[in-house]
């Protein structure tokens, strides 16, 4: 499909999506933000990581710093002006951390990435306790609910747009030359060095802008439940099963999980989860490709038994 | 004068147990390049089970951290056969190795963390362990303390002493050097991989009981450990068990310090930037040859 | 006298204790052919690894067309127009040849000028190299002997002045081998190109290069016309009397 398709598509979903605060109730629409949240987190997980090979636990922290952008910012700054912030302090915060830690070996790359959770809420509660003198904050005036779900539309949306416009373009080729073999895309004068950093940085970017973006729905924030391992999990488990290397695989696998999510955690808070690992486990050992990997084989059967059947009507001649 | 020793001594402690995790990762990463990224669940599963045993069965936590090490040892070759053997088998690459056992284990740790949560609850548990006052010198330090350091560093030298010494320890380190050469001398991956991956989990637990005995433990404590692990592994050099060892150490006390001077909610930060620094001086970890 | 396309200046190479490449100095002149040689373990692919920016040495200058290089990273290298193949092919299995060699183009090659019309495009790229018919498949589905053609082709894609061959006869029959060292001469004939090609298939090597530079425990023990070098008695013993020539 075509650049320009995908773009249109994406707009038209997008206006029909907008509609939705007006149509549907309350749970309804706290469902749909989940779902657009998700979407946006996955697929610029996927544009990076999936093409990269490259996997970033970091989403968590990317999300929180986003939301303590929110947190300080939002009072004396408009909701307008925080989000985009929030995005812009983690893709700064991406950058530092990736050309520290971007020319290792995957899978230390991942470990650190992980820690890095730990390492920002350890960071901001230091803060918060000597500078601020306070634990968590409480905001106030917090622009209504079809505001924020405008806002995070909007950015899930720019970040499917803009993973479609990075899969065409040289950069989309450099970070999938990097993810098939490094060395040769190096050698094939590809500066494998910035286009990791600019990748992580951009992914970077969308996490924390949600991050922002969702803060206001806390009306109480403080670093232990803003820096939720959770929503890093979730995110590569979105991103895993609908498959890593394609844009509509996490998009739909978004929408089933966070429906799931919606439904069964807060009944079955430790055994969802639980359940969740187990499916992480299992699909990485016999489906590695994600749901998008089945598609092809679909394909291919379908392809197979048309040939069969064509040949049979014209009388088996050389079938 | 006793206030830096006592500060030392806790930072040796702290490291005594950053080197046993991280010799069990070790194990696993340098001979099988499975990044266990859930290690630390078993550190708290080792934890609990200390923990269930002294307070139901009024065991000597002692006396259990042998039965904790073989209990986790069988679940490492249960966990392996069923979740890594595979990844080994049908890998085309070493990367596509690490890759799938990092997202596998990935997987494994919300497993073990929340089957912990719903166990057992997110509440904090404890006992008390030997919480006599002991005077070294002009240092005092609770009676557990030091006993876990003991231990610690006796696990730690026993490894090393069976990676030296013994024939299956000998195998294990040629193998960590060339996995090729030593196939070729007839060593079978087949038993020696989830044996190793066994051992590398009795370890985690090992430390787990020890912790028991002197920290509150809860569902989440074994998290933090997995990154600092990999941090020591870095620092001492990849496949060195010695290197594992020095660098705990090394980096417990470097901790206790910085902390001291800082804060401890920067301890995190404190170990990233021991971590990045060292990288950027010596790659190769401090005490690569 | 005109600057050497490349000039490698007392290059060597040492891992801990091992030293891989030992004080080589190493010229290429523009539309030069020059083999290297050499047994086992003489440094032979670790010499391309710096010539190519993978490695940096430890110790001696890298120029390119002038310009020293030491220790710049492999995109500089490829930029300045060094493209190389790898002992075992290295193509990006899940795209096509035609993507592959388009790699190529869109990188290293994107802002180099080209003198040749086979630099065109990837089409003609894999026509030139004989795989105009297999554009369209997988790289991962070609047969090894073709995956070295398509590998060939890649670098070409970088649009380079200077190509680097490792072993790319490799495995192959003779008559493939044949086709190869034909290949070979096109290259520089055709385009211009300086080679440097590293064989085992030594005789086809020899009756291909109008040079050759032999390695021998990351040393260079003998550089000068493949005649010359095959009578070398240093080169005979390294080669503990199979016959070169």
């Amino acid at each position: 499909m075509s650049l320009a398709r995908i773009l249109a598509l994406v707009c038209g979903a997008g206006a029909l999506l907008a509609t939705l605060p007006w149509i549907a109730s309350d749970f309804g629409l706290s469902l749909v933000l989940t779902c657009v949240m998700y979407a946006g987190l996955a697929v610029t997980w996927a544009m990076f990581s999936g093409a990269t090979g490259y996997l970033s636990l970091a989403t968590a922290a990317f999300f929180g710093i986003g939301a303590y952008v929110t947190a300080w910012g939002f009072g004396t700054l408009p909701y307008a002006i925080v989000v985009p912030l929030g995005g812009l302090a983690a893709a700064a915060f991406a950058v530092l951390v990736g050309a520290a830690i971007l020319h290792l070996r995957g899978a230390y790359f991942a470990v650190l990435t992980f820690g890095l959770g730990e390492l920002v809420r350890h960071a901001i509660t230091y803060f918060e306790k000597s500078y601020a003198h306070t634990v968590g904050r409480v905001l106030t005036d917090v622009p209504e609910s079809w505001i924020v779900y405008l806002t995070v539309l909007t950015i899930a949306m720019a970040a499917i747009a803009v993973s479609a416009a990075v899969r065409a373009s040289r950069f989309g080729l450099a970070l999938a030359g990097i993810g098939a073999d490094e060395e040769r895309a190096q050698t094939l004068g590809v500066n494998t060095r910035r286009a990791k950093i600019a990748g992580f940085a951009l992914a970077a970017f969308f996490a924390g802008a949600l991050g922002a973006a969702m803060a206001v729905r806390w009306t109480y924030i403080e670093p232990n439940s803003v820096f939720n391992p959770f929503i890093g999990f979730q995110t590569v488990l979105i991103a895993m099963v609908g498959g890593a290397h394609t844009l509509i695989g996490p998009l739909l696998s978004s929408v089933v999980f966070s429906m799931l999510t919606e439904f069964l955690r807060l009944q079955f808070p430790y055994a969802f989860l639980i359940v969740l690992g187990l499916l992480l486990i299992g699909l990485v050992l016999y489906l590695p490709g994600g749901l998008a990997s089945i598609w092809p084989l679909v394909r291919a059967r379908l392809a197979a038994l048309r040939a069969r059947s064509a040949s049979l009507e014209r009388g088996g001649a050389g079938g | 004068m006793g206030f830096w020793l006592e500060l030392a001594a806790t930072g040796l402690i702290t490291g005594g147990i950053y080197a046993v995790v991280a010799i069990g990762l070790n194990l696993q990463y340098g001979l099988m390049r499975i990044m266990n990224i859930s290690h630390g669940e078993f550190l708290m599963l080792g934890a609990y089970f200390t923990w269930l045993a002294h307070t139901v069965l009024k065991v000597n936590p002692l006396v259990f951290v042998p039965v904790v090490a073989f209990v986790l040892f069988v679940l490492g070759l249960v966990v392996y056969r069923l979740c890594f053997r595979r990844i080994a088998r049908t890998s085309p690459s070493v990367d596509v190795i690490e890759a799938r056992s990092l997202l596998v284990s990935f997987g494994l740790m919300f497993l073990v963390q929340n089957a912990a949560y719903l166990a057992w609850g997110a509440d904090l548990r404890g006992y008390s362990f030997l919480d006599q006052t002991v005077e070294v010198g002009s240092a005092r330090f609770t009676a557990n303390r030091l006993v876990v350091f003991a231990f610690a560093l006796g696990a730690s030298l026993v490894l090393i002493g069976i990676l030296r010494y013994t024939l299956i320890g000998k195998a294990v380190r040629a193998m960590m050097q060339s996995p090729t050469g030593a196939q070729l001398v007839g060593i079978d991956t087949a038993v020696l991989h989830p044996t190793v991956f066994g051992a590398g989990l009795a370890l985690a637990g090992v430390a787990g009981a020890l912790l028991s005995m002197v920290y509150e433990i809860s569902p989440a404590m074994g998290e933090p450990y997995t990154v600092t692990a990999l941090i020591v592994i870095t620092l001492g050099g990849l496949g060195s068990t010695v290197g594992a060892l020095l660098g705990g150490l090394l980096l417990g006390v470097v901790e206790a310090f910085g902390m001291h001077f800082t804060s401890p909610s920067l301890k995190m930060l404190l170990s990233y930037g021991v971590f990045i620094a060292v990288l950027l001086a010596r790659p190769k970890g401090l005490f690569a040859r | 006298m005109a600057e050497p396309l490349l000039a490698a200046q007392g290059v060597s190479v040492r891992f801990g204790g091992l030293v891989a490449v030992d004080a080589v100095e190493f010229e290429l002149g523009q539309g030069e052919l020059v083999g290297v040689i050499g047994p086992n373990g003489a440094g032979k692919t670790t010499f391309f690894h710096v010539l190519s920016g993978v490695l940096a040495p430890t110790e001696g200058r890298l120029r390119i067309g002038g310009e020293d290089l030491t220790g710049r990273p492999a995109h500089v290298f490829a930029l300045h127009g060094v493209a190389r193949t790898f002992q075992t092919p290295r193509v990006f299995r899940d795209m096509t040849a035609e993507q592959n060699v388009r790699f190529g183009l869109e990188f290293a090659g994107r802002r180099r000028s080209h003198a040749h019309d086979a630099f065109d495009d990837a089409r003609s790229i894999l026509g030139f190299v004989g795989l105009g018919d297999a554009a369209a498949l997988l790289a991962g589905a070609l047969t090894p002997s073709r995956q070295r053609l398509l590998e060939i082709g890649m670098a070409l894609g970088a649009r380079p002045q200077i190509l680097l061959l490792d072993e790319v006869a490799a495995g192959l029959t003779e008559s493939e081998v044949e086709a190869t060292a034909q290949l070979i001469r096109r290259v520089r004939d055709e385009l211009g190109l300086g080679v440097i090609w590293i064989e085992h298939a030594v005789r086809a090597l020899m009756n291909c290069v109008e040079r050759v530079a032999v390695l021998h425990q990351g040393r260079k023990i003998a550089d000068g016309l493949p005649q010359a070098v095959a009578q070398d008695p240093a080169v005979v013993e390294a080669y503990l009397g199979d016959s070169v020539a």
